[in-house]
């Protein structure tokens, strides 16, 4: 779907995980998706939206700005009232497990 | 603005202040008839520049992410302590606050090791021991340019525990992790030598400085990275130069091994602390400032200016000044790098205010267009 259509589309998980893979990590040029980021993403009757979600390091100075770009990006959805976001640390990322095939694609993983 | 918004931006701002003082000092040092602030005021470009400006970003940076309001204290004690050098308090007053930020520092590192410990925050906390080490030292009395190992090591750890962290998502072999911990042992080795013997200990930190240089050029992810377009891509072609210049950086150290005044030495600081952290620095801003003062920088082609002036400029100075001996090359090339500096600042600020503006009109072509259709 392109993203006027995502915007207008009823809100569930798949459609709210197609949006977040418009926050992209600026260093490595890959979405928050397939970079494996993302724990869980769901919404509630009142129209929040609750994201747990991981960075790669708790140093990560790229942690607040992620943040920030997934609440604009989300607050663009009329049917969404809010955003929580929650930042965890265990398990910690792993990028063997959780990058998706096409990061690693990207990122010349040969296996 | 909140009011977390605004104690960054204030902090930033004395980073700032730190930044023009410390410019200001290097043209002191250049030689150039520019009125002085005060006798031996260019002492302090080195403390200025590593310390009052990047100790300050630095630190604001991990007090950022860590999201702990206690946590601003390290780079506001590191921004006061700049401003306390330029405005010539007792030397004393800036020592201790910036050896006060050198510990914060290390704190912030410590906070986020509880959370989740890892070898790259151990080669960072490191580089926090350097600056505090350093300014201890100057503050008992050692020579700030007996020092430069321990400014460098801050920065350079700081810059590779980064680089190692980032490199997990491209699979670095097991023997390469170890070869970058040979590389930093190597480096440290060094500067813990040159504070009894400077030469063997200058020598050893550089040639530590070539192998950490030659780990960053085959396995930093800049190399897959600089395949793709606009500010990745930028951000790869700044981070792969940068790594030229700390190998070149790490021969000069390893070919001369001496830390007193002259060409050589010109040559040693400035490829390293312009050629490479100068680098880092400008392929980073345009992520770090929107993370940490919500000001976004958009990409524009025109970052490459300032980019070519830095090191083009850079090798006036190192070719033409320090090598061939050509004082107006020296001059000129040291001013150049200055003007990049300020270059970089202005593309920033002005990519900034650009998309304030953008914003702001679009904020008022969606009001425009609701009121239309109410």
């Amino acid at each position: 779907m392109m993203f006027p259509e995502l915007l207008a589309a009823p809100v569930t998980e798949t459609t709210l995980t197609e949006l977040l893979r418009r926050v992209i990590d600026p260093e490595l040029g890959i979405n928050i998706v397939d970079l494996g980021l993302l724990r869980n993403v769901a919404i509630t009757p009142d129209g929040t939206v609750q994201i747990i979600m991981t960075l790669t390091t708790p140093a990560c100075p790229l942690g607040p700005y992620l943040i920030e770009e997934i609440r604009e990006l989300l607050t663009q959805v009329s049917t969404i009232n809010d955003v929580e976001v929650e930042v965890v640390w265990s398990p910690a990322w792993d990028p063997e497990q959780d990058m998706s095939a096409n990061a690693k694609r990207i990122l010349g993983w040969t296996h | 603005m909140s009011r977390t918004l605004r104690v960054r931006f204030c902090i930033g701002v004395l980073g700032v202040l730190a930044l023009l003082a410390g410019l200001w000092a290097g043209l002191i040092l250049l030689k150039l008839d520019v009125p002085n602030v005060r006798p031996h005021f260019e002492d302090i470009h080195g403390p200025l520049m590593v310390f009052g400006f990047l100790g300050t970003l630095i630190s604001l940076e991990r007090a950022v992410a860590l999201g702990n309001r206690v946590g601003y204290l390290a780079p506001a004690s590191a921004g006061l302590g700049g401003i306390a050098l330029v405005v010539g308090l007792p030397l004393i007053v800036g020592q201790i606050l910036l050896a006060g930020a050198g510990i914060g520092l290390l704190g912030l590192y410590l906070a986020a090791a509880r959370r989740q410990g890892s070898l790259h925050l151990t080669v960072m906390g490191t580089g926090a021991i350097a600056w505090v080490v350093a300014v201890v030292a100057w503050m008992v009395g050692r020579d700030i340019a007996l020092l430069v190992p321990f400014l460098a090591a801050f920065l350079i750890l700081t810059i590779a525990g980064e680089r190692l962290e980032l490199a997990r998502v491209i699979k670095v072999a097991k023997s390469a992790r170890t070869f970058f911990m040979v590389s930093v042992g190597i480096f440290l080795s060094g500067v813990a030598l040159s504070l009894v013997n400077v030469s063997l200990g200058v020598r050893t930190a550089g040639f530590g400085l070539i192998c950490l240089s030659m780990w960053l050029a085959n396995n930093d992810v800049a190399r897959r990275t600089i395949r793709q377009s606009g500010l990745t891509r930028f951000m790869a072609i700044c981070l792969l130069t940068g790594y030229a210049w700390l190998g070149i950086g790490g021969v000069l150290w390893l070919l001369f091994g001496n830390l007193t005044d002259g060409s050589a030495f010109d040559a040693m600081l400035h490829a390293l602390f312009l050629g490479f952290v100068m680098g880092m620095v400008f392929a980073h801003a345009p992520v770090i400032v929107p993370a940490v003062f919500h000001a976004p920088v958009p990409y524009q082609t025109r970052f490459y200016w300032h980019f070519y002036l830095l090191h083009a400029s850079l090798l006036v100075r190192l070719v033409g000044g320090d090598l061939f001996g050509d004082r107006f090359c020296w001059q000129i090339g040291g001013i150049l790098n200055e003007v990049a500096v300020l270059t970089f600042i202005a593309s920033t600020a002005a990519a900034v205010i650009g998309a304030r503006r953008k914003s702001a009109s679009t904020d008022e072509k969606l009001l425009v267009a609701s009121l239309g259709s109410g």
